[in-house]
C-alpha cells in the first residue's frame, strides 16, 4: 500500500518533512506516527493508515511534500493487497481517515465518486511515455506516472497532465467530492480587468486556496438552511462583569465565546444530530459521543479553525483558559495539525469586529455552524414595556439532509435559553 | 601523515568517474579523484573508445581511397607509416587527457595518482609514487571500469596473443590475424587491421557475429566484412593455442572436426571483466553479484551506504555514456535529490563498416519477450544521400507499439549510424510516436531522412518507397 500525504487540515497543502520516524523494513502499527511534518502552521505527525511493514520510504528529511505525494510504502500484514486502482486515492483517504478517526469511524469512499481509476498498461511493458524532463519532476514529487493519464499522442504525459493529476489527488484526499471552482474555469480569468484601470494580481496563498476550495465544496454540496434568531445577553454580560475580575486573577479571560462554548456543549449533548456527520456512501448518520467545537479564528494569513475538545465536559474556567490559549497559538501559527482536526460543530463569532446576522458556511463533514454577530443595545418589549437590552444576532446554518427545520429550531432555542438563563452557579470558580 | 579529508572520493577517472567528480564539484562538493594511470580518461580515452575510433578513421580513409577507383579516382597504393599513425593517435589521447586534467583543476577537484584500496567504509588508502596516502571521505564512488577477459587457456605469456589493449598499440600489421570473438570489439578491430592489410579471420562460437543485434542490422556488416576480411567463421570454438616459432598455432573445432592453423597474431576479444581485484572491498559492506560485478540499486548505491558504484564495475552494458549517466545519478542521490537510473535509453553503437546503432527496444528483444510490435523499415537503397555517398548498404528501422504508435526502439545500420541514432534516442525518451517523426521535416538530402521515411512507411506513405499497405 502506498501512503500519500493526506489532506491534514484546513489550509494545509503540504509541508516540510522534519523527521522520519520509521525505517525501511520496520514493522509498524496502524496510527503509529510515521513522520513529522512542519506546515506553515505547526509541526504535526502523520499516522500510519494500517499495520504492516515499511517497504520503502519515498521522502527524505528536509523535503517539501504536498498533499497526495507518496510518502512511504507499506506491505500490509494479513491484509489483501489493495487493488491497483485503489491505492492512489485509497491511501490518501485512509491516511486522512486515520487522522480523522476521532471525528468519525472510518468512512469508505463514496461510491460513484468521480475518481481517477487510471493505471497505465503497455502490452510491450514499456514505461508510461513521458519526456525525461517530466519524468524527473515526477520523480522529485514522488508521483507514479503509471497513474497519470497522458493527453498527448500515444498517451504521452506532459507537465500539464502531471499538474492535473496532483490536483485530482488533492481533491480526492479531501472528504467531499468537489465540483469546485478549480474544475471550472474561473470567470475572472477570462475578463481583462485592466481594460478599465490598473490592476494588481496576487497569488492565492495555499491557505486561501484551501479555504476557497472547501467553502465552494460545502456551498455546492450541502443543501442548507439558515435559521436566524436573537439572544438577549444583557444578563449574561452582567454576570460576566461581575465575575471577570475573579477569572482574571486566575489568568483567564471570560469572553462571550467561552459562554457560548459552555452553552453549546450542553445543547449538543441534548441534540446529538447537530453534532453528527453523514456518510453518504453507507447512508448512515454517524453520531459522535464527544463534542469538539471549532472556533473560527481570523489570522493574518486567513481563516483557521482550531478545535476545543470535550467542550461538554469542561467548566467555564477551563473553557476560557483553553480558548484563550488556542486562539493565541493559532494567531501565531503555532497550532498543531492535530488541534485542527476532529471538530463536530463550529462557532463563527464576528462580534468583536461588528456586523449583525450573517449566514456562515457549514464546515463539512460537520452538519451545523453557529454564526454570531455583534451584541447591540436595542429597544425590546418586555411585559408590555420598552426596555433597552443587548441583543445578540445568531444564525444557525445546518445541513437539511441530516437536520430538519424543527430539530434545528429546537436546538437553537435551547442554545438561546442557555444563554439567556445562564446559571450563575456555573460561573463559580471553586466548583 | 595527515589523511586527506574530502566529502566525495571518486575512484577511477574514466568517463564515469570524471563525470561524477566534475558534477559533484559543480554542485559545490569537495571532491578527490583517484586514478592509477598517469593520464586521466580511463579505458575509454586510453585503451578503448578513443584510440579505436582514431584507428577506424584511418581505416575508413584507406578503404574510401580504395573504393574510389570505380568512381574514377585513383590514388595508387597507400604508403603506411605506422610510427606516424601511432603518434597521431597518441596526440589525440594526450590532448583529451590534458583537457580532463585542466577541467579537474578549474573545478578544484584534487587529483591523486595511485592505486586505491578501501581500508574501511570511510577510508581509502592510495599507493602513490610518493608513498601511501589516506583519504577520509563521506561518500565514495567506485568507477574502476573493466579490462579485457583473457581465458587462462589462451594466456600463453606470448605477446602475439593480444587483447584489445595491445591491439590498439598497433605493434605491427600481422599478415594473418585471428580474432577470437565476433562481438563489437573483435569486429571493430578486425575492420582496422583488415584495412591496414592483415588477412583477418574472425571466429565466433555462436551462430552469428554481433550476437543480440537484430539480424537485419547485422547483415550489411556481415556482407562488408566478408569482403574485407578473409573469413568469418561462426559456430566455431578455439580449443587450444600454442606458441609455434614466431607464430601461434590455434586448434579449433569446426563442425566437430578439429583443425589447426597458424597465425602471426591472435586477438582475444571474448568479453570484459571488472577491475575489482585487490580493491579492499572486503573491508566495506559492498557486495558483488554472482557474476562478480558490484551490486547496486537504482541510485547506484552499493550495499555499503557510503559507497556508490558506476559503470563497468557494475556489469550490464559496458558503455562509457552509461557510466557517465550513472555518475550523475550517483551524485544526485548523494546530494539527496530524487534521482534514479530507471527507464533510461542507452544507445549502443558498433563502429564497424558500416556502423550499427540502436536504442530502446530491439526487434530481437521484442520477439524474445513476446511483445507485439510493428516494425517500419526504410532501406538505404532508396536514399538519395546514401547513393551519393556510394553507401546504400544500410537500413533504418523503427520498432513501434501498435496501439499507440509510440516508438519503442530504433535501429540503424549504415555509415554514420552512430551519429544518426541520437534522434532515435530523443524520440524514445520523449515518448514520440511514429507520427511525430513523420511530421518532423528532415533536411534533404541527408541520411537523417531515413528516420522520417521509415516513420512515413509505417503509415504506408513514404515518398521514396512504395507500399500497398494503404491501397
Amino acid at each position: 500500500m502506498d501512503v500519500k500525504l493526506p489532506q491534514l487540515a484546513e489550509g494545509v497543502e503540504g509541508g516540510t518533512v522534519v523527521t522520519i520516524l520509521v525505517t525501511e523494513g520496520q514493522e509498524i502499527k496502524k496510527d503509529q506516527p510515521i513522520m513529522e511534518l512542519e506546515t506553515q502552521k505547526a509541526v504535526g505527525s502523520i499516522p500510519a493508515p494500517s499495520t504492516g511493514i515499511v517497504t520503502k520510504i519515498h521522502v527524505k528529511q528536509g523535503m517539501e511534500v504536498s498533499v497526495g505525494q507518496l510518502l512511504i510504502s507499506i506491505e500490509s500484514s494479513g491484509m489483501q493487497p489493495p487493488r491497483a486502482a485503489e491505492s492512489a486515492q485509497g491511501a490518501a483517504h485512509n491516511a486522512r481517515a486515520a487522522a480523522e478517526a476521532r471525528t468519525a469511524p472510518q468512512q469508505p469512499v463514496a461510491a460513484g465518486r468521480a475518481t481517477e481509476d487510471y493505471h497505465f498498461e503497455s502490452k510491450s511493458g514499456a514505461p508510461p511515455p513521458a519526456p525525461p524532463s517530466v519524468r524527473k519532476i515526477a520523480r522529485e514529487l514522488a508521483i507514479d506516472l503509471t497513474r497519470v493519464k497522458g493527453s498527448e499522442a500515444g498517451g504521452r504525459i506532459n507537465l500539464t497532465d502531471v499538474r492535473a493529476y496532483i490536483e485530482g489527488l488533492q481533491q480526492m484526499a479531501s472528504h467531499r467530492p468537489a465540483p469546485t471552482s478549480a474544475s471550472q474555469p474561473a470567470l475572472a480569468e477570462a475578463i481583462d480587468f485592466s481594460k478599465w484601470g490598473p490592476i494588481r494580481r496576487e497569488k492565492m496563498s495555499p491557505l486561501r486556496r484551501t479555504v476557497s476550495r472547501r467553502m465552494a465544496e460545502s456551498w455546492s454540496t450541502i443543501p442548507k438552511i439558515n435559521q436566524f434568531d436573537n439572544a438577549d445577553i444583557t444578563a449574561l454580560l452582567d454576570l460576566r462583569k461581575k465575575h471577570s475580575a475573579a477569572y482574571k486573577k486566575k489568568g483567564a479571560h471570560l469572553t462571550l465565546t467561552s459562554f457560548l462554548l459552555f452553552v453549546l456543549g450542553r445543547a449538543l449533548k441534548k441534540h446529538p444530530r447537530a453534532n453528527s456527520s453523514m456518510d453518504d456512501s453507507s447512508l448512515e448518520i454517524i453520531y459522535k459521543d464527544y463534542c469538539h467545537i471549532g472556533v473560527a479564528v481570523d489570522t493574518e494569513g486567513g481563516l483557521i479553525v482550531p478545535i476545543l475538545r470535550n467542550v461538554d465536559q469542561k467548566n467555564l474556567l477551563q473553557l476560557s483558559e483553553e480558548l484563550h490559549a488556542i486562539t493565541e497559538k493559532t494567531r501565531q501559527r503555532k497550532v498543531s495539525i492535530e488541534e485542527l482536526q476532529g471538530g463536530t460543530f463550529t462557532i463563527s463569532n464576528q462580534g468583536s469586529i461588528g456586523g449583525s446576522h450573517f449566514t456562515p458556511i457549514i464546515y463539512a463533514p460537520q452538519v451545523a455552524i453557529l454564526g454570531v454577530g455583534q451584541g447591540q443595545a436595542q429597544p425590546v418589549a418586555i411585559d408590555g414595556k420598552i426596555a433597552i437590552r443587548t441583543i445578540l444576532p445568531l444564525c444557525l446554518s445546518y445541513d437539511h439532509r441530516v437536520l430538519d427545520g424543527a430539530d434545528a429550531v429546537r436546538f437553537l432555542k435551547d442554545v438561546i435559553a442557555g444563554i439567556e438563563g445562564f446559571d450563575e452557579s456555573d460561573l463559580k470558580l471553586n466548583k | 601523515m595527515e589523511p586527506i579529508s574530502t566529502e566525495i572520493v571518486v575512484l577511477g577517472a574514466g568517463p564515469g568517474g570524471y563525470a561524477a567528480a566534475f558534477y559533484a564539484a559543480d554542485k559545490g562538493k569537495k571532491v578527490t579523484l583517484v586514478e592509477q594511470n598517469p593520464r586521466l580518461g580511463g579505458i575509454c580515452l586510453n585503451v578503448g573508445c578513443i584510440p579505436s575510433k582514431a584507428l577506424l578513421h584511418a581505416a575508413a580513409v584507406l578503404r574510401e581511397a580504395k573504393q574510389s577507383v570505380h568512381r574514377g579516382i585513383e590514388f595508387g597504393q597507400p604508403k603506411l607509416d605506422l610510427d606516424k599513425l601511432r603518434v597521431w593517435k597518441e596526440s589525440i589521447l594526450e590532448k583529451l587527457g590534458q583537457g580532463i586534467a585542466g577541467l579537474a583543476k578549474q573545478r578544484g577537484v584534487q587529483v591523486v595518482h595511485g592505486r586505491g584500496h578501501f581500508e574501511d567504509s570511510q577510508t581509502l588508502r592510495v599507493e602513490t609514487g610518493e608513498g601511501q596516502k589516506f583519504i577520509r571521505y563521506d561518500k565514495a564512488v567506485i568507477a574502476v571500469g573493466s579490462k579485457p577477459a583473457m581465458p587462462s587457456a589462451f594466456d600463453l605469456g606470448n605477446q602475439r596473443v593480444m587483447t584489445s589493449t595491445e591491439a590498439l598499440e598497433l605493434p605491427d600489421i600481422p599478415h594473418d590475424l585471428l580474432i577470437v570473438g565476433g562481438g563489437y570489439i573483435g569486429m571493430e578491430l578486425g575492420t582496422v587491421y583488415a584495412a591496414l592489410g592483415s588477412n583477418v579471420v574472425v571466429l565466433e562460437a555462436l551462430p552469428s557475429i554481433l550476437t543480440g543485434v537484430d539480424p537485419d542490422l547485422v547483415r550489411p556488416v556481415t556482407r562488408a566484412a566478408q569482403k574485407a576480411f578473409k573469413e568469418i567463421r561462426v559456430n566455431t570454438k578455439v580449443q587450444k593455442m600454442a606458441t609455434s616459432g614466431k607464430q601461434i598455432k590455434v586448434t579449433m573445432e569446426i563442425d566437430k572436426q578439429p583443425r589447426e592453423e597458424l597465425y602471426d597474431r591472435v586477438l582475444v576479444s571474448v568479453g570484459r571483466v571488472p577491475n575489482l581485484a585487490d580493491l579492499g572491498l572486503e573491508n566495506t559492506k559492498v557486495i558483488k553479484d554472482d557474476k562478480g560485478f558490484i551490486q547496486c540499486n537504482a541510485q547506484q548505491q552499493t550495499d555499503d551506504p557510503n559507497i556508490y558504484a558506476i559503470g563497468d564495475a557494475n556489469g550490464g552494458i559496458l558503455l562509457a555514456h552509461r557510466a557517465s549517466k550513472e555518475g550523475r545519478v550517483a551524485v544526485e542521490a548523494m546530494l539527496g535529490e530524487q534521482s534514479a537510473f530507471e527507464n533510461i535509453v542507452i544507445p549502443a553503437v558498433v563502429y564497424t563498416d558500416p556502423e550499427v546503432a540502436w536504442c530502446g527496444l530491439t526487434e530481437t528483444e521484442a520477439k524474445a519477450k513476446n511483445i507485439e510490435v510493428k516494425v517500419a523499415k526504410f532501406p538505404w537503397g532508396a536514399s538519395g544521400r546514401a547513393l551519393t555517398l556510394d553507401r546504400t548498404d544500410g537500413l533504418t528501422k523503427l520498432v513501434i507499439e501498435p496501439e499507440t504508435e509510440r516508438i519503442l526502439g530504433v535501429g540503424i545500420a549504415g555509415v554514420g549510424a552512430g551519429d544518426l541514432i541520437s534522434e532515435g534516442v530523443l524520440a524514445v525518451e520523449m515518448g514520440a510516436t511514429a507520427r511525430d517523426l513523420a511530421e518532423s521535416v528532415h533536411p534533404h538530402p541527408t541520411l537523417s531522412e531515413t528516420l522520417m521515411e521509415a516513420a512515413e512507411s509505417f503509415y504506408g506513405t513514404a515518398t521514396h518507397t512504395f507500399s500497398r499497405r494503404n491501397t
